[in-house]
């Protein structure tokens, strides 16, 4: 499987002109829209290689650029095959925009097209490394549900989940240090051989989770702590 | 094709707007009583005739059940949505409510959609007489912050009024266009848009590119029922209080004497945008003079409550932007409510940048909406807009929980593919709740519509159908289904928790052709009236000149008659009784005219023959 966009396509037929046509956005012979063509995903889309580390200021003119072209504005006069073709094409580029402008969408792009990844897979197992710590979190969790019930001092058990919070912070932050340092070896290994492509992504994948997963405990703690 | 133009629908005002060929630039069209400004006020007659605008402002102190106002709150709403509204507002919603509020006019009943077509249609009406053509398609601008039923029923009530809607626009947007015109901005740019009943914040780029300006929205954030009215309402209950307390005089909230009172204070509310006192006197029934002094601090504490819920929306839109108030390059004001200097001193205070406000701010979003109706109709190509979702698209999921498929400002058109699969075999239906909404929980969060996704029987987890949510330029949810091991597609009708169906729009429209028609006879009574006044008082003077003397006695009697009886069919409303006793009186006078004619002929000959000497 190649990783490196290429601009050689299957030529595609016209679907008003019906001639083949090499265009990507508009018939190379009659210049109507055409649907985007198989095998362009996000990256192909703004004419980029699948690199995680992406120019912020590039990828927003090129968003701009093919803005003008799709926008539904532009066909409001046109048939109704055109405009249905224009409000679809458009909306794929600003999902594909909001996608790769959001590194960690951007990651999870990556390894959904390289078949790393389940759409919307999202482990919630704890992480092994992290199973007594969250068992202990929990059970606080549920000391400070039981303390709030029966009106007992929560001072202490307030004091304990602050710091478990804080704790969790941290990996986080953690978590997201390791996934910037794993997408710089993807990007360095680009044009590698598929065997270390395939590790880095497995670590990518788990990576993801871990920081899904501990996403989700910071959230409910601050929940919690926030009705105390 | 008839003309296009943008319609600022807004809650207490609603305007018309159009590009000026000669200028290029964008006008507002003024209405029969002068003004721009054509009060989002229906009144119904006990004729049955609807009266929109001044007229039915005026009714709104004569007769305030037949007449209705800031019907815009009720917009895409269900009459579970609305309690609070009707502790405040005047709305008379009929038993007959479910899904769509019903509300009860004079006789009648109507949906918020049909009413807000009647102020469509009538600056239809506006811009038609300006142009002397038909207009059949327009841009109409909604608050940023409405939600899908919201845009929706924005849409049917330009369909129920004959009208083609071509885009809906968010307000702030079409400001920030009409000053992007105006001024040629750069940068970023805030815009706090304060209205009758709505507050929207949007934060804006706007960008300079080889094939002409981009307006990118970055975020939007508001409040769909925070406006001027709040402030009205706080100063009403206040006043209402101290009648109470001094007079023992506890009027409804939403009688006549209301209406009155709350006349009365929106006068010193706007007094209080340029004096630093202002004086309330208001008669009361028991023949006493209510006299109340508001300095601009008591007036300002009283509704620093209102100001103060405009500040949240405000950082949540800088938040989501990612921006801190001293990154915006501008900041703009727009809104009727804006004029209150509180408004302006704590948006100016917030952002450190004294804001714009050199466009009117009533009209700028009317101008902004007329300058996107240029470029749709024209395509022309040196602009474009880029607005956002404002709120996020959702799907229940297991548990009442809510999962987002289309995160807020997210730039539209924006879409979504979930893939779904069934739980045990040979299911045939598949539930899917779409909502909209920040919060976790469903039941927190906006029902937009539910529907059944039908399955062909299949062992359990065997079917795959692809669901597409797409939110389009407009805001509104479009939803298609494929099932991915046949290819097949399937169009979803979706139902909106809170819409009309189609076919009940249809029958709106019939029914709004009838009330066009009454109209029209409303409009022609109103004609004939005025040709009647002018020709009577053509008449009456033509009578005193000298000439008139050489008129038989015969010819005389037959005038004084005709003048008669179409003075008695004046005072009716048959316009059609009218213009015959015109006629009639035109046949009696025609020897008149032939008299003075020739006496003015001969004067204007004599005059000729004099300046040729």
């Amino acid at each position: 499987m190649s990783t490196v966009p290429t601009s050689v396509q299957a030529p595609l037929v016209c679907w008003n002109c019906h001639e083949r046509t090499l265009g990507t956005h508009f018939c190379s012979s009659c210049g109507k829209l055409l649907q985007l063509p198989p095998g362009i995903d996000y990256f192909a889309l703004f004419e980029m290689p699948r690199n995680l580390w992406i120019e912020m200021g590039a990828l927003e003119q090129k968003f701009l650029q093919l803005s003008w072209k799709l926008h539904p504005d532009n066909f409001v006069n046109a048939s109704e095959q055109e405009r249905e073709l224009s409000l679809k094409r458009s909306s794929e580029l600003n999902d594909a925009y909001r996608t790769l402008r959001d590194p960690i969408a951007r990651v999870e792009y990556l390894l959904a097209i390289e078949g790393e990844r389940k759409e919307g897979e999202t482990k919630q197992q704890a992480p092994p490394e992290l199973l007594e710590e969250v068992f202990e979190l929990n059970e606080s969790l549920d000391e400070l549900r039981e303390a709030k019930a029966s009106g007992e001092d929560l001072a202490e058990l307030k004091s304990r989940l602050e710091a478990a919070e804080k704790n969790f912070q941290e990996k986080l932050h953690d978590v997201d240090g390791e996934l910037q340092a794993t997408a710089r070896e993807w990007d360095a290994a680009l044009t590698g051989d598929s065997l270390t492509r395939k590790k880095i992504m497995a670590r990518l994948n788990d990576l993801l989770n871990r920081r899904s997963y501990i996403r989700n405990l910071v959230t409910n703690v601050a929940k919690e702590l926030a009705e105390v | 094709m008839g003309r296009i133009v943008g319609i600022d629908l807004g809650t207490t005002n609603s305007l018309v707007a159009y590009i000026d060929a000669q200028t290029g630039q964008p006008k507002c069209i003024p209405g029969p009583y002068g003004s721009t400004l054509c009060p989002s006020v229906v009144s119904i007659d006990a004729d049955g005739s609807i009266i929109v605008g001044e007229p039915a402002k005026r009714r709104l102190l004569t007769q305030p059940e037949r007449t209705i106002y800031s019907v815009k709150r009720l917009m895409g709403r269900g009459p579970g949505d609305v309690q609070d509204e009707l502790k405040l507002f005047p709305f008379r919603i009929d038993p007959s409510s479910k899904n769509v509020i019903r509300v009860r006019l004079g006789q009648k009943v109507f949906t918020p959609p049909e009413i807000s077509a009647f102020v469509l249609r009538e600056l239809k009406n506006w811009a038609e007489a300006f142009f002397g053509e038909t207009v059949d398609r327009a841009v109409v601008t909604v608050p940023a912050y409405f939600n899908d039923a919201q845009r929706q029923a924005t849409k049917d009530a330009g369909k129920i009024a004959g009208l083609e809607v071509l885009r809906l626009v968010n307000e702030p947007t079409a400001a920030a266009l009409a000053y992007g015109l105006h001024e040629k901005q750069r940068g970023r740019v805030a815009v706090y848009d304060l209205g009758g009943g709505t507050f929207d914040i949007s934060v804006l780029k706007l960008i300079s590119t080889s094939e002409g300006d981009i307006y990118q929205v970055l975020s939007t954030n508001g409040d769909t029922h925070l406006g001027g009215d709040d402030i009205d309402n706080l100063l009403q209950a206040f006043v209402h209080e101290r009648i109470l307390q001094h007079n023992q005089i506890d009027f409804s909230p939403h009688g006549e004497l209301a209406q009155e009172l709350r006349k009365a204070l929106i006068n010193v509310k706007h007094q209080l945008s340029e004096a630093d006192t202002a004086t309330l006197r208001f008669s009361l029934p028991n023949g006493k003079v209510f006299a109340h002094e508001f300095t601009r601090g008591a007036f300002e504490a009283l509704v620093k409550p209102v100001v103060d819920r405009t500040m949240g929306p405000v950082k949540q839109a800088l938040s989501d932007a990612q921006l801190k108030p001293s990154d915006m390059d501008e900041v703009v004001l727009v809104g009727g409510a804006t004029r209150t200097p509180l408004i302006r001193h704590t948006v100016q205070e917030y952002f450190d940048r004294k804001p714009h406000r050199e466009l009117n701010p009533d009209e700028v979003v009317a101008l902004g909406a007329a300058v996107q109706a240029n470029i749709l109709d024209r395509g022309v190509k040196n602009m474009l807009l880029l607005d956002v979702t404002p709120l996020s698209l959702g799907i229940e999921t297991y548990g009442g929980a809510v999962a987002k498929v289309i995160p807020r400002n997210s730039t539209i058109p924006a879409s979504a593919q979930e893939l779904y699969t069934t739980g045990v075999d040979n299911q045939t239906g598949i539930e899917i709740h779409v909502l909209q909404g920040e919060r976790e929980l469903a039941k927190d969060c906006r029902s937009l519509a539910r529907f059944t996704l039908k399955v062909p029987p299949a062992p359990a987890g065997l079917p795959r159908i692809e669901v597409k949510f797409l939110i389009d330029a407009n805001g509104i949810l479009q939803v298609g289904a494929k099932d991915l091991r046949t290819g097949e597609q399937h169009f979803i009708e979706v139902q909106p928790s809170y819409g009309i169906s189609d076919t009940e729009i249809e029958r709106m429209l019939e029914e709004s052709i009838e009330y066009a028609e009454q109209d029209f006879a409303e409009r022609q009574l109103i004609e004939a009236r005025t040709e009647a006044e002018s020709i009577l008082t053509a008449t009456a003077k033509a009578l005193t000149n000298p000439q008139a003397a050489s008129l038989s006695a015969e010819e005389r009697s037959r005038i004084d008659a005709s003048v008669a009886a179409l003075k008695e069919s004046v005072a009716g409303s048959d316009y059609k009784l009218i213009r015959k006793r015109i006629d009639e009186l035109n046949q009696a006078t025609e020897h008149l005219a032939e008299l003075l004619m020739s006496c003015a002929v001969s004067t204007a000959l004599e005059g000729r023959k004099l300046a040729e000497v």
